[in-house]
């Protein structure tokens, strides 16, 4: 069942459209990811989730509350980690925890209770009286996410999360979102690191330019290039004899064929099986190959092949 | 109710963060202090009547007058005599050490006074020193005026007993008369000025008039830091995170200003405790009027920061606008030196500032011995300016960066 559902969100400034009619839904107890190029509108869509920045048009509905109209009941249920490191840093990692519940109007016992458990769950208890200016760029992600969880949302949105952070901070965040997630936690993630996504999301949303360009299970987005794997041929000289392309699509395994320019993409079941016949197809063609790759299917050459361009452009 | 106990937090959190800036203390606390003392220690002899103004004198004269004069002169308040060459008087100076006035008594100064005669005496100034030249002319004149008074006083004198007893010889009547009459150059003149301080006022140290004007002065680099801090937590990202919680912009915007507020206080509070307990600053008749006073500024003073912080874009820009208003604030407002002593013009563009506006209502309690109700005025136009600040910073802030 839907958590979110999200209708045409469109955000513009002056002339620059950030997010051009975006819509998705997000079920409960799902880690959903954005895809995109620092610029796509991942962030800008997760400001107009969070009540931070309000939608030029269209809405979102969060737990049965509209994030235009509701904003202060979205405001408690949703969680928000952003992009900035948003802690006080001469304050400790306790000071700051406590603050921030303070915010969620949570006090006394209760208050005390949270932050212990999250300073447990980030495992930087023994760190609390350390003022956060005095950590490593790992553990200040760690604390930002913890002040993120305080209240318990139902609803949390984590905006690159691992910008900037050595590998083993790395795992530490991602073991606590699966953590975060497996307690209930509907989480909407976002990320330009093919990655990360990969790992953590149980669906996944592409933006590029403000919209959204595909969208699915990593198994859905990957068969859109061919299932067994893609092979990418150069041949000189440049063009196809008429009929190569038809040959190829006719080879036993082969799911699709691309042209363009000297290069071939070829999608096919099994690439191993597939190549011998492909290669004796191109021989009898008289065209000479220049370059040859074969790849398993990722969401970097998906990007590619939807947008033209490099998930890290 | 829940609002308002959010409102309270975040003001203890910017407590609690500014408490623990080192470069807080230093530029709330430290530097006012330090500056005070500088400056109270340095102006303070000459502010006092205690610095002595040297004066190179050569008494060439060969009668008693000379030596009366500079011994006249020597007595004054203020003034130190110097025996030196006329040469040395010339040159300003006696071996390698300069002086800014010299004075050279002629030879022949007694007889020419003794005999009625006109004579002059010979003065040298150094024509860069505009502080003391006038000061040191108006006395020498002034001397000079009384013994020219006298030779008056003698001719008349000659001329009245010379009318009456025709085979009398005026020399002779004038060398009698004329000592007598120089001799009262040592004894108080027969009209004496009778100095006290005006109605209702007191004599003042330096730190009374220096720890107002540089507290008002560090008050304003203050909210200028909050001004600071509040950008600093937009592009931090912190105000962001308070803008997604379940708390109101005004629940936020207020807790920084009661902060800012709370600051501000403290810190008037510490400067005027130290300028009184440590180094004798009078803090007048009143009080809870003083208090009040404080307050009244601190508040202008806090929304005339959040003003600041909603015209400017970046937090480099908040610091260097900002450090231009308050150093012309400053110096506009009274702050270096008494309003009273700069042109007309001048006093009045300087009551734009927040500062001329507190010295006028601080100085008042504390120098002029004023009560509460006579401050109100400008208690008024403070009130006044600090809600002008305070709606037009509130409109204009932008809580999201651009």
């Amino acid at each position: 069942m839907p958590l979110v559902n999200a209708e045409n969100l469109v955000k513009k400034y002056d002339k620059l459209t950030a997010v051009d009619g975006v819509s998705f839904h997000i079920d409960e107890g799902q880690i959903f990811g954005f895809l995109g190029p620092n610029g796509a509108g991942k962030s800008t869509t997760i400001s107009m989730l969070s009540t931070y920045l309000e939608p030029t048009s269209g809405d979102a509905v969060i737990d049965g509350f509209s994030i235009t109209r509701q904003t202060a009941k979205v405001k408690s249920i949703i969680g928000v980690v952003p992009q900035e490191i948003a802690l006080y840093p001469t304050l400790t990692a306790i000071q700051n925890l406590k603050f921030y519940g303070k915010m969620y109007g949570m006090g006394g016992e209760e208050l005390d209770q949270r932050c212990h458990e999250l300073l447990d769950l980030v495992e930087l208890w023994e760190r609390r009286d350390s003022r956060v200016e005095n950590f490593s760029g790992g553990m200040k992600r760690r604390i930002n996410m913890a002040a993120g969880l305080l209240h318990q949302p139902r609803f949390l949105l984590l905006d690159e999360p691992t910008v900037g952070v050595d590998p083993q901070s790395r795992e530490h965040i991602f073991d606590t979102i699966f953590k975060i997630r497996d307690a209930g936690t509907t989480i909407l993630y976002t990320s330009h690191y093919m990655e990360e996504v990969e790992l953590l999301c149980d669906y996944i949303a592409i933006m590029d330019k403000g919209k959204l360009v595909a969208g699915g299970t990593l198994k859905q987005l990957l068969s859109m290039l061919g299932e067994g794997g893609v092979i990418e041929i150069e041949v000189v000289p440049p063009g196809c004899p008429g009929g190569l392309v038809e040959n190829m699509k006719m080879q036993n395994g082969v799911t699709a064929v691309r042209h363009e320019d000297s290069q071939l993409t070829i999608s096919s079941k099994n690439s191993a099986h597939s190549l011998p016949p492909l290669l004796k197809v191109l021989e009898d063609s008289g065209c000479d190959i220049e370059r040859l790759e074969i790849y398993t299917p990722n969401l970097e050459k998906l990007f590619i092949r939807l947008t033209g361009k490099e998930l890290r452009e | 109710m829940k609002q308002m106990r959010k409102l309270r937090d975040i003001a203890l959190k910017d407590l609690l963060v500014v408490g623990k800036d080192r470069g807080s203390w230093i530029l709330l606390l430290i530097t006012p202090l330090a500056i005070i003392m500088v400056a109270s220690f340095a102006l303070g002899p000459a502010f006092k009547g205690e610095l002595k103004s040297q004066l190179l004198a050569s008494n060439l004269d060969q009668g008693q007058i000379g030596r009366q004069l500079t011994d006249a002169l020597g007595g004054r308040e203020g003034l130190q005599i110097v025996e030196a060459t006329p040469e040395e008087c010339q040159a300003l100076s006696v071996g390698d050490k300069k002086y800014k006035t010299a004075l050279v008594i002629p030879e022949d100064f007694s007889s020419r006074i003794l005999t009625g005669s006109d004579t002059s005496l010979q003065v040298y100034v150094d024509p860069t020193d505009n502080v003391n030249r006038p000061f040191m002319v108006g006395m020498i004149d002034g001397a000079a005026s009384r013994l020219s008074g006298m030779v008056s006083a003698v001719r008349v004198a000659v001329s009245e007993v010379v009318k009456f007893a025709p085979e009398t010889e005026p020399v002779t009547v004038a060398a009698d008369a004329a000592p007598a009459a120089v001799q009262q150059m040592s004894q108080d003149p027969p009209v004496a000025l009778r100095i006290d301080s005006a109605s209702g006022m007191r004599e003042v140290n330096m730190f009374d008039t220096q720890v107002p004007g540089y507290s008002v002065m560090f008050l304003l680099f203050g909210v200028m830091l909050g001004a600071e801090m509040l950008l600093g937590e937009r592009d931090a990202g912190t105000l962001g995170r308070l803008l997604v919680a379940p708390v109101s912009k005004s629940a936020i915007m207020g807790g920084k200003l009661v902060a800012q507020f709370c600051i501000a206080m403290a810190q008037m509070a510490i400067l005027f405790g130290v300028g009184h307990f440590v180094f004798g600053m009078h803090l007048g008749n009143s009080i809870p009027g003083l208090i009040l006073m404080i307050a009244v500024t601190a508040f202008t003073a806090t929304a005339f920061g959040l003003l600041l912080a909603s015209v400017v874009k970046t937090r480099r820009q908040a610091t260097s606008l900002g450090t231009l208003i308050v150093i012309l604030m400053s110096a506009l407002g009274g702050s270096w030196w008494p309003l009273d002593i700069v042109p007309g013009f001048m006093q009045v563009l300087g009551h734009i500032t927040i500062t001329a506006w507190a010295l006028d209502g601080i100085n008042a309690l504390i120098i002029k011995g004023k009560n509460f109700t006579d401050i109100l005025p400008d208690m008024a136009v403070l009130l006044v300016y600090g809600c002008i600040c305070f709606i037009a910073g509130i409109k204009m802030f932008k809580f999201r960066n651009a």
